[in-house]
């Protein structure tokens, strides 16, 4: 089964590296196999400073084992070779800077990414990631937290994005999200510009993940993939996709 | 683009979730600045709760020892709670209570900032949560514990590499879920704008006085010298001289063990590379892949992997020069002043020390040479002790322990 079958539009996010490079393999296909409709694949920064706990450790642990930007590279080229579906490469401005903004996108275009998310480079102070992702045809996808205010928003708006990622709450990552009018009504705000918003942070239930896609273009699932693989840490593939097809509504 | 840059350095690097708050945070410091009651009630304070002016001190004896410079010592560490952080922690936990914030965090390396932290709260009546590095928490022990007397909550960060960095981190993540009710006191001249303008003015207060101080004593100085970790100290003492051509300024940095990777926190010697950590661009110690790198030094405020975004324009424009000063170094010169002057450098203030010697020596006595002494080594004690007097200091703590675990035993056979 894949995506095709879907029920729910899953963004479902994962650590290349973590547990270690081969089980990190597995779990891009058992995520493909749960039926995700995008992955993000985060790129490991030793100051991941949006993330909680669960996170913060896969971080460290995929650094560890070896994880360098070259190697995330080589995941990633390895898995859009394999795989329709699209690839989003999620890191941070301390990673994406240090390897040159221009060349970091045009190295991921290479190698097969639809979009790029740095969330410490919003769209007023981005070192030329919006005009570089524009030239190479790549995503660059803006991050909006519940909470900005109306101009931030306009702006965010103004640079025409397709995708835009929507936390549903403040904070970091991890913790539970309750969907309510407040964060509902925050999606459909961004919805209204035309961009397809991808909602997350906190996203670990079937039911979460539907009364999010009333509202949202795909949901975003990452702590919970995470956590799952931290209590599997040799064998994480059939809890993975297992965990995949229940939100998806494959299984 | 926002101000907020010095040069190419500076900026508000930050997920969107903190450009709120920050946005407020400016305009609120904008305000406040404008408005002298905001600034008579941070000199009171200053004077009737922080100790100032600190002194200006004439060291006689090191200035006949070094044979060449005159040398004066900016007692700043003689400040209530024993650094400079202290005025830093005033006029922010003042704007935060004008905000209608009641709520306080804060990092801190060494401790003195989150000491600094706690008292202003625990005087204001806000509520304090200090993050602090858990390789921290072991070295500066003396001052957790003060902190805690203050009522402050200490939350040990286990994550990265357990020390002032990693604080930050976690810093930034809880007010990125709390900063409707919550202030975040950065404790240096660094992070987004608009903390490093911020810190800068609160902290020049140190450099205002030297000018004041020296002028009485019709004194001009050829060079002023200041230890830099995230450079709060020295940009605040140096602040009424950046627009000018003299003295020189001179920025002391930790040289740690030598200059290989993660053995020093140099970041201004060709070692730091651009970069954009922690929501402001400027020099970081990263890896060849881009990650922050360790850091060590033997004082916990240095050991910082980046530098205030001004200090590394300064820098690059040359207005101010760099150097290091190793571990021992810093010792030696714990001792020098101790021994001469009945003064005890903190470890972080002696790298400044050790440099102020050395260009003393350099000089010649129509030349005056002023040091900042940012803090007093009192809570030192456990690793100057444990250098400088092993045998006798071991003997001691194992009898004090001893005695602690009698009475803990006789409590609970009671
Ligand atoms: C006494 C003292 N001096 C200097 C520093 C370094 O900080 P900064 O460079 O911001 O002055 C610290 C930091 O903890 C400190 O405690």
């Amino acid at each position: 089964m894949t995506r095709d079958d879907a029920a729910y539009r899953i963004m479902a996010h994962m650590i290349p590296f973590f547990p270690d490079y081969d089980a990190s393999v597995q779990v891009a296909s058992a995520l493909i196999d749960g039926g995700a409709s995008y992955l993000e694949i985060q790129f490991p920064y030793s100051d991941p400073t949006a993330d909680g706990p669960a996170i913060q450790g896969a971080c460290a642990t995929a650094l560890d084992r070896g994880f360098t930007v070259s190697e995330g590279w080589r995941f990633v080229r390895d898995l859009t070779a394999r795989t329709p579906v699209p690839v989003f490469v999620m890191s941070y401005a301390g990673l994406v800077y240090a390897h040159e903004v221009q060349r970091f996108v045009k190295t991921a275009a290479d190698a097969g990414v639809s979009g790029l998310i740095v969330p410490d480079l919003p769209v007023d102070s981005d070192e030329g990631l919006f005009a570089a992702a524009a030239d190479a045809g790549v995503h660059a996808v803006p991050v909006i937290a519940m909470g900005a205010g109306e101009s931030r928003l306009r702006l965010i708006e103004s640079v025409g994005a397709e995708y835009v990622y929507a936390s549903l709450r403040r904070g970091t990552t991890g913790s539970h999200t309750e969907i309510g009018p407040e964060n509902s009504a925050f999606v459909d705000r961004l919805a209204r510009s035309g961009a397809r918003v991808l909602a997350g942070f906190g996203i670990a239930t079937r039911e979460q993940v539907r009364a999010v896609l009333d509202h949202a273009h795909a949901a975003v699932v990452g702590s919970a993939f995470v956590r799952a693989i931290g209590e599997n840490p040799t064998a994480p593939a059939d809890p993975v996709r297992r965990l995949c097809a229940r939100l998806s509504g494959i299984g | 683009m926002n101000s907020g840059f010095f040069g190419a350095f500076g900026g508000r690097y930050v997920a969107e979730v903190l450009r709120g708050p920050l946005d407020e945070l400016d305009l609120a410091f904008q305000e406040a600045s404008r408005d002298a009651t905001f600034w008579e009630e941070f000199h009171r304070i200053g004077a009737e709760y922080v100790g100032r002016p600190t002194p200006l001190l004439f060291a006689e004896n090191s200035t006949r020892e070094l044979g060449g410079a005159r040398l004066y010592i900016k007692l700043e560490g003689l400040a209530n709670t024993g650094a400079h952080k202290i005025n830093n922690a005033v006029g922010q936990a003042l704007l935060a209570r004008r905000m209608g914030k009641h709520r306080i965090i804060a990092e801190t390396g060494a401790g003195q900032h989150g000491l600094a932290t706690a008292a202003i709260c625990a005087k204001l009546g806000l509520e304090c949560t200090v993050y602090m590095g858990e390789v921290d928490i072991n070295r500066q022990r003396p001052n957790v514990y003060l902190m805690e007397v203050f009522g402050a909550t200490v939350v040990p960060v286990a994550s990265g590499s357990r020390t002032l960095k990693d604080a930050v981190n976690e810093a930034l993540r809880d007010w990125a879920g709390s900063y409707d009710t919550t202030h975040y006191i950065i404790g240096s001249a660094l992070g987004p704008s608009p903390y490093p303008d911020m810190v800068r003015e609160f902290q020049s207060v140190i450099g205002q006085e030297v000018v004041r101080q020296l002028s009485e004593r019709e004194v001009t100085p050829t060079a002023m010298v200041a230890c830099v970790g995230g450079g709060s100290n020295a940009i605040g003492f140096f602040a009424p001289y950046l627009e000018r051509e003299a003295p020189r300024l001179i920025g002391v940095e930790a040289g740690g063990r030598g200059p290989e990777p993660g053995q020093h926190a140099a970041r201004l010697n060709g070692l730091g590379r651009t970069g954009i950590v922690q929501g402001y661009k400027s020099l970081f110690l990263l890896d060849d892949d881009g990650q922050v790198s360790h850091t060590h030094s033997v004082s916990a405020g240095l050991d910082y992997p980046g530098v205030g975004p001004q200090l590394a324009w300064l820098g690059e424009q040359g207005r101010i020069e760099f150097r290091t000063a190793t571990d021992e170094q810093a010792l030696e010169a714990v001792q020098f002043f101790a021994r001469n002057e009945g003064v005890v450098f903190a470890l972080e203030s002696a790298h400044g020390g050790y440099q102020a010697m050395q260009l003393a020596r350099s000089l010649s006595s129509n030349d005056a040479v002023v040091v900042n002494m940012s803090g007093r080594g009192d809570k030192d004690l456990f690793i100057t002790a444990r250098e400088l007097m092993p045998e006798t200091w071991h003997e001691f703590l194992v009898s004090e322990a001893t005695s602690i675990a009698a009475s803990l035993e006789e409590g609970r056979s009671r």
